[in-house]
Formats: C-alpha cells, structure tokens, sequence
C-alpha cells in the first residue's frame, strides 16, 4: 500500500466527532468488516489484545487450581468437583488432570499469551504508527495472522471439553510420552495431544504471517526521514522479535510435524525399541532427543520472543516517564542484535543431563553465559535512564521498573543454571520454575501492563484508573516476589509433582507450598482487577485532554511524548494520518532539551541544532 | 454455597474498588490536579523505597528460615564441586543483584518528580558501557573455564575406575527396576527383540544363552558402597524418565533405546549422613508424622524428574550407602536371583520371571554355583578398587 493511494481528503471526515470511531474513507464499512474480518492494524491490535487477556485469565485460573493442590494436597474442595466434573472427582483434582492443567498453563502463556497476546497486540499498534506507515505492509495478511491465531484458539480451548481431556505430558511436548497415540501411558497423548498440535500448527502460521508483515513494514514504509537509527527501542525489538520468529517457528512445526506422524502413520522419527507392559513395540531407529533438538531450536529464542518486544516497551516506556533520553541509546540496539543471534546458540542448555554428548555442552555453556553480557548492558543502561530524570511515577512506570527488577532476579539465576555442571542438580527443579516464571513469565507480563497503561489512550482515547493501577502494581511486584522468591529454595524439589508426599526428601516444605498458593490466588485476583480496570475505562476512563484542529480532528498527547504515534488523531481512522504523513528530523529521545520538556520527532530541527544521537 | 457467597465477595469487593479508584480520579480532577502526577509521584517513591527495604529483609528472614531445611550438603565427591561452584556464582550474582535492585528502586526514590523537577539530559558514555561490557564478561569467562573443569571431570571416562561398581537402572512407567549383576560381577546379556522381550522378562535378559546373567538380581532399594565410584547404567522402556539423586547431585535422563550413565562416588556412608544431621538444629525437630527427630529416619532417596505420566511423583526408590564391601556382600547375599534354574522352576517350560523393581518375591531360590569363590573374587576387586 503506497503512501499517496491512501492519502485521504481532509473534508471526507469533517463530520467525525470525538466519540465516533470513524472508518472506511470511501463507503461505509459493514459491521463485519469493522470490527471482525478487519485489516486494520489498530483493530487487529486490539483483537490480539482481548484474545490474550481472555488466555491470560484462563492460563492463570489454571495455576490457581494446580496450586490448590500443591498447597493443600490432603484436603478436597467440592466446588471444583462442580467446576471440572469428572476431572476432580470428591473434590480433589485426579493426578492426570494436574499434569494437564500445568500442560495447557504452559502452552497458554508461552504461546497464546506472551507470544500472541504481547507481540501481536503491541507490534500491531505500534509499528504503522511509529514508523510513520498507513497500516502493515499487507492488512489482508495481517488479518489472516489474526484469525489463524484466533483459529487456533478455538481448538485448544476444544481440547478441554473432549472424553480423555487435553494433553498432559508437559509443554515440550517430548516424545515418547507425547509420541505414542496411547491413551493407556498417557490419557492426555490421545485426540489431547492432536488438538494441541493442531492448535501449534495454526498458531505458527499465525505468528510467521505477522512477523513477516512486521519486519516488512519497518524495512520498507518507514516515513520520510525515519532512518533506522531514529527509530524508537519498541520497533528495534519488534523487528528482531520478529526475525527470531521467522527463523525459529519452522523447527518447531517440522517438529511438531514429525511427532504426528509417528503418532498417526507409524514412522520411528523420535521412538526406538519401546517396551509397553513387556511388549516391544514396532519402532526402531528414531531418537526422542532429536525432537528436543527441533523443540528448544524454537523453545530458546522463544522465551526471546517473549521478553524482546517487552524490553523495547520498557525502554520506551522508561524514557518517557522520567523525561529523559534512553541511555545508550546505540548499545541498546547493539544489544538487542547480540541476544537475538547468540539466542540461537544456546538451544541445548535446556539438555545438559538428557543424555547429549557431554562435549557438546561446553559450546552451550559459554554461549548462555555469554548473552548475560547484553543482558545485563540493558539493565545498567534502563537504571542509567532513570537516574537524575524527573520520575513520572505513574502506573506504566511503576510496571516498567517493575520489570527491570525482575528481570535482574530471574535473569542472574540464570548463570547457575547455564553452566552445566550446576545445572545437574538443578535441572527439572524448582529451582528452574522460579527462574523463568521471574525471568518470562513474571517480567514479560510487567512489560505487556506497562505497554497497556501506557498507550490504553491511544487505544481507546481515555486513561485507566491511577488508583486500581497502583493496587495491581503493588499486589503483583510484592505477590510476584512472594510466590517465585522462595522457591529458590527449594532447589532440588522435582518440577510437575503431584503430591511430595512419597518423598521424605522433598516433604519438607508444607507450609511454603501453601504460603505460595496462598500468594498465587492473592495475585490472580489483582490480575482481575486490572481486567475489571481494563473494561471499566474503556467506557468511563477519564478522557484524554484534547485538542480539535480546524481538519475537524482532535489531538492529544497525554505523556508528552515524541514519537509519532501520538501526532496521529485520538479517532482512529483507517490511514492513520488525516493529511500527510508527518516527516520526521531527530530521535525520538529529544526528552527535556534546549529548556523544552520535549521535542517531537516530526519537529524539524531548529536553526543551527545539532542532532543528539 | 460458599463458592457463590465467595464470589459475591470478590464481586462486592471489586465493585468497592472500583468506585474508590473513580472517587478518587474525580476528587483530583475537582482539585485541579487532574494529570499532575507531583504529590503521587512523591508518595510512590516512598512506597518504592520501603518495598526494597522490606524486600531485602525478607530475603534475609528467607534464608534463616529455608535453608536449614534445604537438602542437605552433598553425599558424592563431584558434589562437593558443583556446590562449590554454586556458592562461587551466587556471591558474584548476589553483588550484583544487591547493587542494581537497590540502585533502581533508590533512584525511584530520589528522583521522583515530585521530588526532582529537572531531568538532566543525559545521552550516552561510551565509557561506561565498555566498563559494563568488560567487567561482566571478565566474571562470566571466569565463571565458564571453572564450569567446564568441573563439567568434564565429572564426564571424562578415561579417568574412570575400571572396577567402579555397576549398576543397571531402567525406567518404566512408573517404577525404577534395579539390576545388578550378582556375584559374579557381570551382567547377563540382554536381547531387544520380541522373542526375548516379554511381560516375565521384560528387560530381554538372554538367561539361555548368557550364564553371567543367572546370578543377575533385581533390588528393591539402589545400594552402594562409601567411596567405592558407581557408573549407574540406565535406560528407559517406555517414555522419558531422569534418575535424580538430590543426595548426590546426580542426574541423567533415561531414553528409550538410547543408553545413558552416570559415573560418581558415594562420600558418606547414610549412618554418616544421620551423624551429620543430628548436629544441625532442624533435624532435631520432631517429624509429627514419625514422632523422632528427623534426622532418625534420614534416607537417600531416587526419584523421577522428567515428566513420565499421571504418577510421575510416585517413582521413589531408597537408596543405601554402606561402609564397606563386607557390609555389601552380606545384603548382596540376602538377595534372589531372577533366573531360576530348570530342575527347580515348577513350571519347566519357563525358564525366567523378572519381577519389575521388586526383589525377594521371588520363588526358587537356587543358590548360585561356588557362591563362595566368586565373593572372594568380588570381594577383592572391590577391596582393591577403593580409594
């Protein structure tokens, strides 16, 4: 799509007020195509927005039900027996559907919520309007992105509701638990497993057909004067979020591929010499490693996917609030290509004691210690940001601090269990829970709320509510470190254990288990809040201050702010830009400059300034 | 009833929530503050700085209370090593950890714009990110070179002891089956096909072709031998499993069809371990499941840590370090072999029944042939190989 096809007369839309949201420029849209089959990007946004919160809340009301059974292991609760029937039979969930539940907790925050939900809704919004485009290089493929991932959606949530419930045998998704069509080894591995793979598939294409159209637009419909060196951190981490996607995804749909044929044609990818109940089964010459190979090829730059687009909210978000430039501006985007090429060199730390040539760990080691390097650049350059700024300290801030603190606590773990001879004990621990769920889980969703609160108005045209923001930082930063904090204690505890009640090893820790649960629902009903807070403002947030412009739009800018998304109308037209796209002469870090709080990108450059870089 | 009067709490609750968050907003837009953020910027920063106090608190409270009852110090030699490199790792991330958490929330503090109005533009110092490129990666290399020694002498098989002691553990949904080779020191062959795969015999033991394998036994518990090295041998035939000795800091997974091992030696015999314990002050709590100080019923334990199925928590198996050869031979002599000879078997057509995991359930006990000139000859090797 051109720039000039798009050009849209100014006098078409004089008659669009503030409340309207306004669309199509030629002929009326029909419901369908405005707000359903819909190619634009803002609309899409907001589909991928509400579809991950939905995901959110479920992969969450999954960990709250697990955790009922982690903390209170001898006692029932009939009212989950009315919520998941057969599944709780008495009221205490059956040990098949706890590895289900942590099964489909997993898959829904990695994929659908943190992959989907963050980077499908952020990249959306934010890479058209801050490069300065009229929408994604392609909206019919954006679209699609969409849809296939809604598709997706629909079948994994199907799997819920089928006789032998859906699958069980872990997120990874390893063969042979996963590779035998066998109801009897493990009832989830049945039509479970199918629909999750089914659900994978879709998912894939989803998110292959949006990365592309993401580094598409950045690469080619940049506006007039956006140099790649004046783009603003987001679109830097959408763009590598996305090269990652491209070059990850396609393993794991070979893998995923691979495994169903074993499981529906009969062939020995993954599966050798099988014993079942003293049968020898017909598989030879496969090998489950390879499957974790193919897995964690995608599996490691995954959890980059997930906490890139977070880090370049972050940084944005962090910049802005305490009214100062980014600091290091240039080692931040430096950094960024160092994760995303060493993230493929890491893949096999995930394998140390799976039987892999121990030799090869050495290559492992050093590289996963490695990317702590550009990691740990970011975290002194975003504390350098905040230092002697002017600190807004507003919900999106809070979070985004919020997630430079998490991101420290989880990634440092990260060293003990990057080198191989500590990881022996620690491998499949809670040692490793407490790593990720800080490092990803935790921080990424820091990220996605300080995205949310930040630009809800230019979303929406209205703010969320301050004080419920507050209440949800607080419960989520002290509930956070309340529920992960502790476990690195329990190093040493096996991971996905129904009860520790067999182990006098492990049966120590009773009352921490029920303290963690404890925090876990405590935490989960903030989260509520935040979609109570998210919906209520949509209606009745306070609106953001305003100006009307003789082109008959209005304008506003809420954070003082100077990347260009905020030069775009507070109606959300299809284009983006009523007139001309605005050009653009400076980065978009000229934050408290030349006795201004700030100098918009679109500013040209003043007699004789010199450009800060 | 009480999940609906539950909900209707939460509901009420929210609803409280929500309407003190509007009355708030529209008590600031009454005022005239509306998006000044000075005086909520200001009391934020109170709020951020006294989490990071009572957050550093608590991890020291943390660590008075969990860390007593952590698994205990390590009962293997290359334990020892990969403690140690733990410790060495956390006082190198614990520095950094203390010092960026507590610079990112005091700087919420002291600079928050109710506090500090002025930014002061401040773009980049390319010396400063050389400083904090080099002095991680310095600390990181140190950290891989002393990783790697200790990685490949836990794997490097040309140091190994010829005469370590071998143990053979497969995993199966959802029980571990321990064999060892017997008296005689050999394990009996075994035979991955249908024909010698059956549900009596379902490691495929060639008990008719191989005679190492008549004195082989299946053992209820893993026993080893204080500071005698163990190459545990294993192997998976269904799914996924991972032989776990928290004790030990041992792991490896087991693979279907794919063989895998361990090799390390047993430091404290578990009579040690309990010693050790009774001086630690947890351990001398009272247990209310056996009433007697924990450290009493001390055991080694083995379990699964890779997800194998619905009773992946259930694969527990206990472990036993002895003193002594003398100590191992006399168990070892308690124990019954799988094989059971024709002329004894009342059924003669079945020449084998291997009982998955469990020892001493077995019929026809047939001593094995010159029981007592193999011990010796066992004996020796064990005795010569101690270190």
């Amino acid at each position: 799509m051109s720039a000039e096809s798009t050009t849209i007369p100014a006098d078409v839309h004089a008659h669009v007020d503030t409340d309207h949201i306004h669309g199509h420029e030629h002929h009326e849209q029909s419901w369908l195509e405005k707000y359903v089959f819909c190619q634009d990007h803002k609309t899409i946004s907001k589909q991928f927005l509400i579809t991950g919160i939905f995901w959110g809340i479920m992969g969450g009301l999954l960990s709250v039900l697990f955790r009922m059974q982690l903390g209170w292991p001898n006692d029932t609760f009939p009212f989950l027996e009315s919520l998941l029937g057969k599944w709780a039979e008495g009221g205490k969930i059956s040990n098949e559907f706890y590895l289900a539940m942590v099964t489909m907790h997993g898959t829904i925050l990695v994929f659908f919520v943190l992959t989907g939900g963050l980077s499908g809704t952020f990249a959306n919004l934010l890479i058209p309007y801050q490069v300065g485009a009229r929408d994604m290089a392609s909206g019919f493929i954006n679209m699609l992105s969409y849809w296939f991932f809604f598709s997706a959606s629909v079948v994994l949530f199907c799997s819920f509701f089928i006789q032998t419930g859906p699958a069980s045998g872990g997120w990874t998704a390893y063969p042979p638990l996963n590779g035998l069509r066998d109801v009897a080894i493990n009832k989830g591995s049945g039509l479970g497993f199918d629909l999750w793979a089914l659900a994978m598939t879709l998912f894939i294409i989803s998110s292959l057909t949006g990365v592309l159209n993401y580094v598409a637009t950045v690469l080619i419909l940049r506006t007039k004067g956006m140099t790649m060196m004046r783009l603003p951190l987001t679109i830097w981490a959408f763009m590598f979020t996305a090269v990652l996607g491209i070059l990850s995804f396609p393993a794991l749909l070979a893998g995923v591929t691979l495994l169903e044929f074993d499981r529906l044609l009969g062939t020995s990818f993954y599966l050798n010499n099988i014993v079942v109940n003293g049968h020898l089964l017909d598989y030879k010459g496969g090998s489950p490693i390879l499957f974790q190979h193919l897995f964690w090829f995608l599996g490691h730059p995954e959890v980059y996917i997930i906490i890139l687009p977070a880090m370049g909210i972050v940084s944005e978000v962090l910049s802005i609030h305490s009214r100062k430039p980014i600091f290091g501006y240039r080692a931040m985007v430096v950094s960024i290509m160092a994760i995303v090429i060493i993230s493929f060199l890491v893949w096999a730390h995930h394998m140390f004691v799976t039987g892999l040539n121990p030799n090869l760990a050495a290559v492992f080691v050093l590289f996963t210690l490695l990317i702590a390097v550009p990691s740990a650049i970011k975290v002194f350059n975003w504390i350098g940001t905040i230092w002697k700024g002017s600190l807004r300290l507003n919900p999106p801030m809070l979070f985004a601090m919020g997630f430079v603190s998490m991101f420290i606590s989880g990634g440092l773990t990260g060293l003990m269990l990057g080198n191989s001879p500590i990881d022996i004990q620690l491998h499949d621990t809670y040692f490793v829970v407490a790593h990720f769920h800080i490092v990803m889980g935790v921080a990424a969703f820091f990220g996605m709320f300080a995205g949310v609160y930040h630009w809800f108005p230019r979303f929406f045209g209205r703010f969320m509510n301050d004080t419920l923001g507050y209440i949800h930082f607080y419960v989520t930063l002290i509930g956070g470190y309340a529920i992960f904090f502790p476990m690195h204690f329990m190093t040493g505890l096996p991971r996905r254990y129904y009860t520790f009640a067999n182990f006098e090893t492990f049966n120590n820790f009773n009352f921490l288990t029920q303290f963690i649960s404890v925090a876990a629902i405590v935490v989960f009903l903030a989260q509520l809040l935040f979609v109570v807070n998210f919906f209520y403002s949509i209606f009745k947030g306070r609106r953001v201050d305003v100006e009307r412009t003789e082109d008959g739009y209005t304008y506003g800018n809420p954070w003082d702010a100077t990347t260009l998304e905020w030069t775009a109308p507070i109606e959300r037209i299809h284009g983006n830009w009523p007139g001309e796209i605005p050009s653009v002469s400076r980065w978009p870090y000229d934050y408290s400059v030349n006795g201004k709080p700030y100098i918009a990108q679109s500013t040209p450059l003043a007699p004789g300034e010199i450009e800060h870089k | 009833m009480v999940a609906f009067v539950t909900f209707a709490l939460i509901v009420l609750f929210f609803t409280i929530l929500v309407l003190i968050g509007k009355a708030n907003e529209l008590s600031e837009d009454l005022s005239g503050k509306g998006m000044n953020y000075d005086s909520k910027s200001k009391w934020n920063g109170y709020f951020l700085l006294g989490f990071i106090i009572l957050f550093f608190i608590s991890i020291v409270y943390q660590i008075k209370l969990l860390a007593p009852i952590m698994i205990p110090k390590s009962a293997s030699y290359h334990g020892d090593e990969t403690d140690r490199l733990f410790y060495v790792t956390l006082f190198f991330i614990s520095i950094v950890f203390v010092l960026t958490q507590a610079a990112l929330f005091y700087f919420g503090y002291r600079y928050n714009q109710g506090k500090n109005k002025e930014a002061y533009f401040y773009t980049h110092n390319n010396k400063l990110e050389v400083i904090w490129t080099v002095i991680p990666s310095i600390v990181l290399a140190v950290l891989v070179v002393m990783g790697m020694r200790t990685w490949f002498k836990i794997f490097d098989v040309e140091s190994r002891d010829p005469n370590a002691m071998v143990v053979e553990v497969t995993g199966k949904q959802f029980q571990w089956m321990v064999r060892y080779p017997g008296l005689d020191g050999k394990f009996g062959k075994r035979i991955i096909d249908k024909e010698h795969i059956t549900p009596t015999n379902e490691l495929g033991i060639d008990f008719a072709g191989d005679p190492n394998s008549h004195d082989d036994f299946m053992a209820d518990k893993l026993v080893f031998i204080k500071n005698k090295p163990v190459l545990v041998k294993l192997g998976a035939q269904d799914v996924l499993h991972s032989f776990y000795l928290p004790h030990f800091r041992v792991k490896m997974d087991c693979v279907p069809g794919i063989p895998t091992q361990f090799y390390f030696v047993p430091k404290y015999t578990t009579e040690e371990m309990r010693e050790y314990l009774k001086t630690q002050p947890w351990w001398n709590t009272i247990n209310p499941e056996t009433g007697e100080p924990r450290w009493k019923t001390f055991k080694y334990e083995l379990a699964c840590t890779e997800v194998c199925g619905r009773s992946h928590y259930g694969m527990q198996k206990e472990v036993l370090v002895v003193k002594d050869s003398a100590e191992y031979m006399e168990w070892v002599k308690k124990q019954t072999p799988i094989y059971t000879p024709p002329a004894a078997a009342t059924d003669s057509t079945a020449s084998a029944s291997a009982e998955g995991g469990s020892a001493g359930s077995g019929n026809g006990k047939a001593e094995a042939k010159d029981k007592k000139v193999m011990s010796e000859l066992v004996g020796g090797t064990i005795h010569k190989s101690i270190k």
